[in-house]
Parts: structure tokens; sequence; C-alpha cells
């Protein structure tokens, strides 16, 4: 059948970012392009342990990927949300949880009646401890979530940890098994067309020219295509999110494999923990106006739980975005596009909302503005909601002991932001949006777990008897306990689910 | 629980009684008030009797079923809308509740649908809803199993009298106070608000919040001087001339049909004629209409319910659903303490982006005409507002639908409309080339038998609600 024709899609960069987008491309539209993917081999990879938020499983669904398979292939373990630890103040320690609160019976949200019964000076547990995804964490103990939506099991969803590393290698072989093609190569020149400026052709260091209709920019932080050939501007965040460094280094696991990422503020950012079934990830995230590379080394060096399994792995950055991902016909996706640090894990998030969005606006030969327009709209829907997120986690503290805190404290934020704080701490109400990340209990979890209590709560939850409310709170919380406690371990469900090769 | 505690509902007619029902119902703690001074003429939402399907879950939050709602007060049920000689041409098409066709792997029906029709000619669109199909037949049923007929929406056609006074002592049974009079004035605050409202024997009631439930001349609110977005230049109809209904058989659905300089349409209840310009068609009431919306229904201690919030045509008879939103809105933001002017703002943008879409959604019949005729031409070549542009836009090149926070009308409902007034794709979303197109024709062909066999031996809905009636009696 005469169908239209191909569209010649070049993919510049390897990496977790390129081989999501080839293998969604050549999977998804199988009879739409042809696909061509450059990368090279002397260009490292960023791609620290990735930790992952649940929509991932919807991508590795659509590849047809088993998940057992994948996880065995990058030795990966399960999520069940993040914690974070002295974030609020020094010795706190809440998990934002890939699940709800309550079992979502109420008439309100559940932590309306929790609210409730602590202003009236009931002794109430923390919210956390009235979420299943939470206390399953907190036991480091895993199992999938049960399809009836009666059992306090289906309460939840989970993401994935693994090695990025391996993680592009495992869809670069999916992606070449169903016809894309992989030239080793670096670009030299971008080759534009004179009259349209769209991009005609890049020009490898070998002297290989590589036409195409649409160019995808997985470039990394570079942004080869869309930064500096298109010279697409960068829309600068650093005032809000100072972090602009970091620093790598896995080490062997000496506590548990936990079902979780671990979130661990320090004097200048924060750290992450990302336990794999091999070893741990760790990284210092860090603002270099508050501290110096040396000491960052320094301070994650000491911090980690384990042997250091490689030296210290510097990366440099800067929160923010192009002011367009998709500019004539090139595409950025992945770090080319923007950077939000890794504090609420959406790196792989953005990569996949950007390769559905693309997918489902996919062009003709000859861009269309309308798609090209939408797509723009719909990524920078994405950024902004998770740039105050982001925020959120420095500004909602009572921290004054390094210079850093005392900044992110004080700063000013966005407008869209304070309104939603204000708007929870009177009444515990969410600004709900219905296309967005981060839903109602993840804002929940941050501002509660960051000492953000609601003043009030909707009048709605005074309708109970206050004696029935704890009693019911009272059974929430044993059935919570008793149904955890069946539940396997983590590493011992993992053995029995997705164990790595022995010796890979 | 330190917010609003007094709640006075100012308006007698549906909205202010559905206002009250709510709010004791749900917030028992509310000490309730309903001044029901009898509902302007002009109010829209007190005097059209279709509803959307929304009606049904404002009345499952109250415990209404439908043998109450619609049994015990002499109401119908209502499948959709039957549009006739919008799109210019002779044929007509069905704007039905409830779903189209099916998926096929990633794509969804309607690419499939466009993609079939670019190819050669098929069944319209609508010939894909169950809903449609059973309006179409003249066949009415609740949905049933898991086959074709599990998943279509409906609405009501309320008989307005009997469903005041069912939701009149449904107040009564719940608690709301009935302080029956005349509105004589009402007495401003020193902070902006309203102190409280005079009545004609001289009374004062007095509240912490105020609903002003009394139409478009918001008797309340409209002291506060709240500012307004006109929407006449988008939709010129300046008078409703409304009249009962004369159907000698129920119909499954309203038929609406395009006039010269407006439409008229024809339903179990009531008919009427719409207008700008010319002489009515039809005898009866004549209504002022001037489509707009109050940028602060919320103001102060004063919230603008229904038509003193919105006034739109009723064109898809969306008027009481408004009203209803705006009443689940004031539920679920009642103010915990002393209300604040940020818990405010909240609900006047979620107020007026539905009011806008629902304006947009109203629109999107008008621009997408192509009748001939000076009226026609005008509404059609007026630059529309940028949210409605923006989905015709997308739409109109690759058949893709924008989402909107607080849209009203769901996905199937601007489809039905876009593809019933004509409007199509300019190419071929890739999802549905990834499905041969003999797969698609097949599937559509299947469906469509399937639908068929269901519908065959269904009751006329007179009959099915005989049919329910006399259950309903035999059990009692």
């Amino acid at each position: 059948m005469a169908g239209p024709e191909r569209l010649r899609v070049v993919i510049v960069g390897g990496g977790t970012s390129g081989w999501m987008t080839a293998a969604a491309l050549v999977r998804l539209l199988p009879r739409r392009v042809s696909l061509h993917l450059i990368e090279s081999e002397a260009i490292g990879v960023i791609g620290v342990g990735e930790a992952t938020l649940p929509h991932i499983r919807g991508f590795v669904e659509k590849l047809g990927i088993r998940e057992a398979d994948f996880m065995a292939w990058t030795r990966g373990t399960f999520k069940l949300g993040i914690e974070f630890r002295d974030w609020g103040k020094l010795g706190d320690s809440y998990i934002h949880p890939f699940g709800t609160f309550g079992r979502g019976k109420g008439e309100v949200d559940f932590h309306h009646y929790w609210t409730r019964l602590r202003a009236e000076g009931a002794d109430v547990p923390p919210l956390e401890h009235f979420s299943y995804a939470c206390m399953l964490a907190r036991a480091n103990r895993f199992d999938l979530p049960d399809a009836d939506p009666d059992k306090l099991a289906s309460t939840f969803g989970y993401a994935y940890q693994f090695d990025a590393l391996l993680f592009a290698p495992y869809l670069r072989a999916i992606a070449e098994d169903l016809g894309a093609r992989r030239t080793e190569g670096r670009v030299v020149e971008v080759l534009r067309d004179g009259r349209s400026g769209d991009i005609a052709a890049i020009r490898l260091e070998d002297g290989q020219v590589i036409e195409g209709d649409l160019f995808i920019d997985c470039s990394g932080f570079r942004s080869l295509l869309l930064g500096e050939a298109l010279e697409e501007p960068f829309e600068d965040w650093n005032h809000w999110l100072p972090a602009d460094r970091a620093v790598a280094m896995p080490c062997r696991t000496q506590t548990a494999v936990t079902p979780y990422t671990s979130a661990i503020a320090m004097p200048a950012g924060w750290r992450w923990r990302i336990p794999l079934q091999h070893r741990t990830g760790n990284g210092y995230v860090y603002a270099s106006a508050f501290t110096s590379d040396e000491e960052a080394a320094r301070a994650l060096t000491h911090a980690v739980e384990g042997a250091p399994l490689a030296d210290p792995r510097p990366l440099r950055f800067r929160a923010g975005r192009r002011r367009r991902s998709w500019s004539h016909n090139c595409i950025a996706i992945g770090l080319a596009s923007g950077f939000l640090e890794p504090l609420e894990s959406t790196s792989i998030y953005l990569v996949q909302q950007a390769i559905t969005a693309l997918i489902e606006l996919f062009p003709e030969k000859q861009v269309s503005p309308v798609d090209r327009d939408e797509f723009n709209r719909l990524i920078d829907l994405e950024y902004d909601r998770i740039r105050d997120f982001l925020i959120l986690h420095y500004h909602a503290t009572t921290r004054d002991d390094t210079a850093f805190w005392n900044y992110v404290r004080t700063m000013t934020v966005p407008d869209s932001l304070s309104e939603k704080i204000e708007l929870f701490r009177r009444a515990g109400r969410v600004v709900k949006y219905r296309e967005g990340v981060f839903l109602d209990a993840s804002w929940i979890a941050v501002y509660v777990g960051q000492g953000i209590l609601p003043q009030g709560y909707d009048p709605r939850a005074d309708q109970a008897d206050g004696a029935v409310l704890m009693r019911g709170m009272q059974a929430l919380q044993a059935e919570i306990t008793s149904t955890v406690a069946r539940v396997p371990e983590h590493l011992r469900y993992i053995d029995r689910y997705c164990a790595m090769a022995a010796a890979a | 629980m330190s917010g609003p505690r007094r709640v006075l509902v100012v308006g007698g007619g549906i909205t202010g009684w559905s206002a009250a029902a709510a709010l004791k119902r749900r917030v028992p703690l509310l000490d309730v008030t309903i001044l029901p001074i009898a509902p302007s003429s002009d109010a829209l939402a007190d005097r059209i009797a279709a509803t959307l399907p929304s009606i049904l879950g404002f009345h499952d939050d109250l415990g209404i079923g439908l043998e109450d709602a619609v049994l015990r007060t002499g109401s119908a049920y209502r499948l959709g809308t039957r549009f006739h000689g919008w799109s210019g041409r002779e044929d007509d098409y069905v704007h039905a509740y409830g779903p189209h066709g099916e998926a096929m792997g990633s794509a969804p029906f309607h690419l499939l649908w466009a993609r079939a029709a670019e190819a050669g000619p098929v069944a319209p669109f609508d010939a894909f809803s169950a809903a449609a199909a059973m309006a179409r037949a003249g066949r009415f049923v609740l949905p049933q199993g898991d086959g074709a007929l599990a998943a279509h929406g409906f609405g009501l056609v309320l008989d307005l009298p009997r469903y005041v006074a069912m939701l009149g002592a449904f107040c009564r049974h719940v608690g709301v106070r009935v302080e029956p009079g005349a509105l004589a004035g009402v007495e401003r605050a020193s902070d902006g608000g309203i102190a409280g409202v005079r009545r004609d024997d001289g009374s004062t009631l007095a509240a912490d919040l105020y609903l002003d439930c009394t139409g478009p001349a918001a008797r309340l609110h409209g002291q506060l001087a709240a500012p307004r977005e006109d929407w006449r230049r988008w939709l010129p109809c300046d008078r409703l001339v409304l009249a009962p209904g004369a159907a000698a058989e129920l119909p499954p659905c309203e038929t609406v049909e395009a006039g010269t300089a407006g439409w008229r349409w024809t339903g179990a209840a009531d008919r009427g004629e719409v207008l700008a310009e010319g002489a009515p068609s039809i005898d009866g009431e004549t209504i002022k209409l001037a489509a707009g919306a109050s940028l602060e229904p919320w103001r102060d201690n004063v919230i603008a319910i229904g038509d003193a919030a919105v006034a739109i045509e009723p064109l898809e008879w969306s008027n009481l659903h408004l009203a209803h939103s705006a009443i689940d809105r004031v539920i679920a933001m009642l103010p915990a303490g002393i209300p604040h002017p940020l818990e405010r703002a909240e609900y006047n943008r979620q107020a007026l982006a539905e009011a806008r879409r629902v304006r947009d959604f109203v629109l999107l019949h008008y621009v997408t005409s192509r009748r001939e005729g000076v009226f026609w031409q005008d509404v059609a070549s007026t630059e529309p507002p940028e949210s409605l542009a923006h989905t015709l836009r997308l739409f109109r090149e690759r058949g893709r639908l924008p989402y909107y926070e607080e849209e009203t009308f769901d996905r199937d409902s601007w489809l039905a409309v876009l593809f019933g007034q004509g409007v199509r794709p300019r190419r071929i979303d890739p999802l549905a080339e990834a499905v041969p197109l003999a797969d698609t024709l097949q599937a559509m062909d299947t469906y469509r038998t399937h639908l068929a066999q269901a519908i065959g031996h269904l009751p006329t809905p007179a009959a099915f609600l005989a049919a329910q009636s006399r259950k309903l009696h035999e059990r009692a």
C-alpha cells in the first residue's frame, strides 16, 4: 500500500534520551519513519543511577518490554517513593509516596480528617502512617499492587531504580531490532537550508554527511542542534534553583536495598541515594556559589555508606530550559531541551512526555506550526509545574544553619507557588490540575513533610463523629501494619522476580 | 468550625433550591436559610427543562435516585440533541452523550473514523454512538450490561414545577430553614460585602455567606459592581422566545434547527426560539439575553450562582449545569476560617475557566456553520476567542483536541459537534495509519451491526418510562 512518505529522522546522541526516543519511534510509527541515530562512544553518557516515576511503566509496556526481563538486565529495583531527610529541619524524615493517604473512601481527602483530629488535640500519628506505600517502603518490603480497588494493596503505584548505563543499550537492542540504524561518529557541522533555516544535514568527523527531514537533539547539556546551531535561547532558573553542579560516586551497598530513593539535604544542596541490585548510586547536587568542588567531593565521600566503586565524577548544569524545545525541524529531548535537578526523579519523565507529545504531533515533511506550537505548549506546562514543585522543597524549610539554606528559605518564589502554599496552609486545599505530573497526594506529602501544616480543614470533615473517626483511623493503621507484615522483603521479591544474571 | 456558618440562599427557582439542598445535605453543620423569591423570567437555569447528564451526579451527591428525580416528578430521559441545518447542508447530526466507537491499538476511534472518511464514504460519526443511534431510532434504555449499551450517557427533561416542589420538600426534610417573603432591599456592610437582606415585611435576614440565585438581575451580587466580560460580539442573539412543548410523542432528544438569524428548538417539555433579529416564528414569552460572565462571581461575602454569574443561550442546555457546578465548587471550597482573598481568587479562576469553555462549545456551533445569510456569515467570520481558535487549529490540522482545565463537555461531545458540522482534519494522524484501513473498516462495520442488533428490540422512551413507573407502583 502506498502510504505517506517516510520521514528521515536523525537523532543526534545516544544515551537514555536518544535510545528511548529511537525505540519508541520505530516501535509506534514503524511505517512512518526511517530512523538513524548518531552517537559517539568518545562522548560520555551522563546517566548516573536513575530513579524514575511510575509513568515509566506505561512506556515499558508500550514498547512491549517484559518488566522482569528489563529489570534483570538493568539491575533494577522497585521504587515506592522518595524519602526526604533533613529538609524541613535537621532530623526530619518523610516519604513522598507513589500512593494515597487513607483509602479515599471519605467525603473529603484523608488529610482533612487527620488535620481535624489534630486540631481537636487528639494524639494522632504522623500522616505517613496512613499511607500503605509509605509503610511498605519503611518496612523494606515490596509486592505488586492489587488490581482490586477495594483492597488496601491497590492504593499505590511504583517505579524503578535502575542503572541508566545499562538502560540505553537495552533500548538500543530493541530499536536496532526494529530497523533503527546507528552510526558511530561525532558531529562537527550542522548544515542549514539557506532559505528556511531548517537543518538540512549534519557532517560527521569522518566527512560523512547525513541528511534528514527531522532532527532530534539528544546531545545532552551541549544542545548541539537546538542550542548551538539554531541558537534557541536558554531561560535560566538559577535564582530559584541555585544548584548547578553535582558529584557522583557509586558504592557498595552497606545497608538495605530500599524500595525507595533517598534525597538527603546537605549543607549546600542535597544528596541522592539510589540502591540498585549490585550497588548503590550516590551523588551530591550542590550550588557552586555556596561550596567548592573539593568540599563537595569530600562531603560525598564522607557520607556514602560503603566502599566507593569509582572516583567522584563531577557534573555541571544549569536549571532552566530552552525557550522552545521544537524550533524549525529540530526537536530537543532530554537535557538538550532543559534541566531540572533530579530531586523528584523527573528527568526520564520529561523525556517520556516529550516522546509522547512528539508521537501524537508527529509532523509531515513540512513541519506545521500548529504541531510545533502545541508541542512547545505541552512541554512548557510540564517544566513549569515541576519547577514549582521542586522550589517548594527548598523553600518550605526552617533551616538556617548554612548560607545556602538561608538563601533558599528567604528567596522570592514564583507567585504561582506562593499562592498554592497559602491555599494549603489555610485549609489544606491542593490546587488541582488534570494535567501535570504530581497529583494531590504528592503535594500533600511534601507540604506536611516539610512542616506546612494546614491551619484549617474542609468543613465537611466535621460531619463524622470524632470518636468514630478516631476508631476508623486506628483500624486503618492496624490494617496497614498487618497487611505490610504479609508482604515479602524487597530483596527477596527481586530475587524471585527479576534477579540479575550472576556474572553479567 | 470557624468558617462561615450561616448561609443565606436567595432565589426560589431550581438554582436556589438546589443550592440550599446541597449545602445542607453535604455540610450538615451549616445553618442554611433560603429566601425563595419567585425566579425571574430570564433565569434560564430555572426555566429550561432539558438538562445535561451531570444532573445525575448532582443528585447522587444528595442521595436522590432516579425514582425520586424522574418517576415521582414526571420527568423524562433525553439522549442528546439533534441539530438540523447547522452545517449549511440538509443533513443533520446528533450530539448524544457517551462514547463513539472503539479504539484500536494506540489509535483512538475518532482518528480511525477520520481516516476512513478520507478514504471513501462511511457512516456518519454519530452512527457509532449508542445514544445517537437510539435517539434516531426513537428508543431508550438505561445503560446496561457490558455490550453496546453499557456506557451511553443521558440527561433529564424536568417537569419544572414538580421538580421544584420535590427539591423544596427535600430541603425541609434535611433542615433548611425556609423564610418566605419578597426581597425589598440589600444592606451593605462597611467592609464592602452584604450585611443583610431586607424582606418586604421590614425584617432582615443576615448571614456569613450569601448565595445569589436570582438570575441575570443578580439582585445581591449586582450591588457589588463586580466586573463582567461581554460575549455578545461572539454570541449576538439577544432574545429568546419560550413556549410550552407540543410534542405528540415523547421525543428521545431535543431537535435544534438553525434559522435565518438564530435557531429554534423542540423538546419534550418546552420549545423556543433564540434570535438576533427579525420576528420570531413561534408565540411565547420573550426573554432578553446578553451573553457574558462575571469576572468575580465570588466577591466579598456574596457568590453569584447560575445565571447570576454566567448568561448564555441554552443551545447545549448548560445553564443548570453551570449552576450545579458552582454549587459543588462552593461546597468544595468553603473556607475553613475567615475567607481569604486567595480562596475567592481560586474559586473565580476555576469558575471563569469553566464558563469560558462552555462559551467556546456553544460558539463552536456558530463558527463552524456554513449557512448562507448575513447573520451566519457574520458570526462565522468573527475571530473566536483564543481558546476556541486553539482548539479549532489543532483539530483542523490532525484531529487532535487540546486539554483544558474545568472543561464541561468531554472529548466525545466536542467530536460529535465538530464532525457533525462537517469539520475534518487536514491530514491523517500517523497513529490511525498504523492500523490497516481494511481492519478499520471491518471493525467499524461490526460495531454498527452490534449496535443495530442491540437497539432493534428496545422500547420507545414513553414505553420505557411507563414500564419503570409500573414497576415502582407494584413495589409500593
